[in-house]
């Protein structure tokens, strides 16, 4: 039996586009068997967030995001009472001599609240999926925030008191790793790696997401990223730039690489003047480990 | 259950308990909850492949990169044992207390060894105790067994208080220790002039960052106790710590550290370590951290102070460690080499990665005596010299 819903994963994974491997699909299969939090961590733009709107497609759901950065707080990402209207009903009510308790009740009740996405996830009535993206670029403080919601699966507002998750959102959790996350955090998830993928993975990815590349460019850029990412960058290219590299250059009607081709669209790949440098120094040797020196000449 | 790789154990229960007893050992943080889960994830799953009950296992158990990396061979290594277990029939027992207290005095010995050098016997060790003074002045070579502990404690001691270097700020507290007048009539003068409440502070402490990377290859073997004893003062005293030991690779220990009694802690990071004791590869090991740890998780700024303990014999490339100890010379506060051998009067940094290293050190200290420690202690909280590099 389970074995056919672990089939069903893998098949689900790739008919939305997504290739994947075993360990993704396990992990998905088990993240939605145990209702637990999957936390996904590794380097920039090998398809982690992608993991959740793929998931969301195929489960034919909503996608609630919630992107983390420095100073995010529990205002917006949890709740918020709407205090503009709240101000505003209060002002209307003045001349009606509504009793303290009865006005005191409405203004702290659902429809003076402002839902944001955590507190959006847990009210809705069909299952949704809750990506919570680059969770280490959020303050530790609002890993805390977190704790209750990905073990209770429940946010408690003072005023009003615990909310219960109609039906427990499927959540999944980014990160690059910039900053170590929490134990207390880790033990809540189910966990993932994903690395740069091999170079037969890469490929499939390029001829499924690009299709109009020609089978041999396609080679050659995955042979050539692969041995880019050899080197010490500073900003390691992903995935998303190999496929963004071979649409640029697909688009170009190319049909392989040469230097003067790379060494024109190479910030494509690149995002730091740094590494550009540091590769066209290493240019030559690395279109030789592609196989694409011969034909410079 | 099916499949022969659950050919020992008839309860898949039983089996995933064994296996987390295991993994705990090797820095797994599971508990129940994670045995539960664990068990739940293979509970009524007809796995035929092994590599896919190990997949089930290594998502509900790994917790971080390390250890998803690495589960697979740590599940073969557990299989692999229990199934010797299994095998002869006999019960896997704890080495007995009394071996073990030789293990360590053999170990102690041979670091005796190692360290007199120059001395063609050794002097046999008294049992008697010597003052704090002596103590300070005798090499660790030279002490008796309850000179070791006597030195444990004064070092746990001595870290603690070096860590609690005051700054010249200060800051409000609730304490009625030192009435702050600056403050009192600051706030007096919003309220009209008239002093209505007396405001006290206290010396704010400063927030000194320190990054220890400590050798634990076989040259350093019994050093390292000593080593780890220091590091293991600092982490409890100050919470911006991170340490690393390293031999042919690098691993990071700080939470290991954080929150054991010290015994434990040392067998867990040496249970972590399954290099200890081996060979060096200084060099590669330093750039590890440098491309992994340094920027990506902010463990090297301007305001670390780092920390490296080592001889300096290596094995790897020189170029290596100038590379990855230019990196962390340019951004670190400071950098300080402690080498046990330079406490040696004719000591000269002659090793390979040792002299590698040297342009990018701050200071070159010696760690073969209390004293000398101290003064470890007191650099840690100088500022870095405009030239580098004493030697």
């Amino acid at each position: 039996m389970e074995n056919r819903r672990l089939l069903e994963i893998e098949q689900m994974l790739t008919s939305q586009g997504y290739i994947g491997d075993k360990s993704i699909a396990m992990s998905v299969y088990l993240a939605m068997q145990l209702e637990k939090p999957l936390l996904v961590e590794g380097p920039a733009g090998v398809g982690k967030t992608e993991i959740a709107k793929v998931m969301a497609k195929a489960l034919d759901t909503n996608l609630i995001r919630l992107q983390c950065y420095e100073g995010l707080d529990s205002t917006h990402a949890l709740y918020e009472w709407n205090y503009q209207h709240q101000l505003l009903y209060l002002k209307m009510q003045e001349n009606n001599k509504v009793d303290i308790t009865t006005a005191e009740s409405t203004i702290f009740s659902d429809r003076f609240l402002l839902k944001r996405p955590v507190l959006q996830a847990i009210t809705q009535k069909t299952q949704p999926v809750l990506l919570v993206d680059e969770i280490d670029r959020a303050d530790e403080e609002f890993e805390s925030f977190l704790l209750e919601v990905l073990s209770d699966w429940q946010v408690t507002i003072p005023e009003i008191g615990s909310i219960k998750a109609v039906q427990k959102p499927q959540i999944i959790l980014t990160g690059n790793r910039t900053r170590e996350l929490s134990e207390a955090l880790r033990r809540r998830c189910l966990y993932l790696w994903i690395d740069y993928p091999e170079f037969e993975k890469e490929l499939a990815i390029v001829k499924a997401k690009v299709p109009e590349a020609d089978e041999r460019l396609g080679q050659e850029i995955c042979t050539f990223m692969k041995e880019l990412r050899q080197l010490r960058l500073e900003k390691t290219p992903g995935i998303s730039e190999t496929l963004d590299w071979a649409k640029a250059l697909a688009g170009m009607h190319l049909k392989h690489l040469n230097k003067e081709v790379v060494e024109s669209t190479l910030g494509v790949v690149l995002k730091d003047w740094q590494d550009m440098r540091h590769t066209q120094d290493a240019l030559s040797e690395l279109l030789d480990k592609t196989g694409v020196v011969s034909r410079i000449g | 259950m099916q499949g022969s790789y659950l050919e020992h154990q008839t309860e898949i229960s039983a089996y995933i308990v064994l296996l987390c007893q295991f993994l705990r050992k090797k820095g797994y943080v599971i508990g129940p909850v994670e045995q539960v889960d664990a068990i739940l994830a293979l509970g009524g799953y007809n796995f035929n492949e092994e590599a896919k009950f190990i997949l089930a296992l290594q998502t509900v158990l790994a917790k971080n990169k390390q250890q998803y990396i690495h589960f697979k061979e740590n599940y073969l290594e557990f299989k692999h044992q229990l199934k010797q277990a299994s095998d002869s029939k006999v019960k896997t027992r704890k080495t007995p207390v009394k071996n073990r207290a030789r293990q360590e005095q053999e170990r102690f010995d041979a670091l005796k060894s190692w360290l007199n050098l120059s001395k063609e016997k050794e002097i046999k060790e008294t049992a008697s105790f010597s003052g704090v003074e002596v103590l300070a002045k005798k090499e660790f070579t030279d002490l008796s067994d309850d000179e070791v502990r006597l030195i444990m404690r004064l070092l746990k001691k001595m870290a603690l208080k070096a860590m609690r270097k005051k700054s010249r700020l200060k800051k409000l507290t609730k304490h009625r220790s030192k009435i702050d007048l600056k403050r009192t009539i600051r706030q007096s003068l919003r309220k009209g002039g008239d002093i209505q409440q007396l405001l006290y502070s206290e010396p704010k402490h400063k927030k000194l960052k320190l990054l220890l990377l400590c050798d634990v290859s076989k040259s350093m073997d019994l050093f390292s106790r000593f080593f780890i004893h220091l590091i293991y003062a600092f982490q409890n005293s100050y919470d911006k710590i991170e340490t690393f030991v390293f031999s042919t690779a690098l691993h990071r220990v700080s939470d290991i550290l954080n929150g054991h009694d010290f015994e434990n802690a040392f067998q867990s990071i040496s249970d972590r370590v399954p290099q200890w004791s081996g060979g060096t590869t200084i060099g590669e090991c330093l750039e590890d951290f440098v491309e992994n740890y340094s920027y990506r998780y902010r463990y090297l700024d301007k305001k670390t102070i780092v920390l490296i303990l080592s001889d300096g014999w290596d094995t790897g490339k020189p170029t290596n460690i100038q590379k990855a100890m230019h990196h962390i010379f340019k951004s670190s506060r400071k950098v300080i080499w402690l080498n046990p051998l330079a406490g040696n009067k004719n000591f000269s940094p002659e090793v390979l990665g040792m002299k590698s290293a040297l342009p990018y050190i701050d200071e070159l200290a010696p760690a073969h005596n209390l004293e000398s420690l101290k003064k470890v202690l007191l650099l840690i909280g100088k500022r870095r010299k405009k030239i580098a590099g004493q030697f």
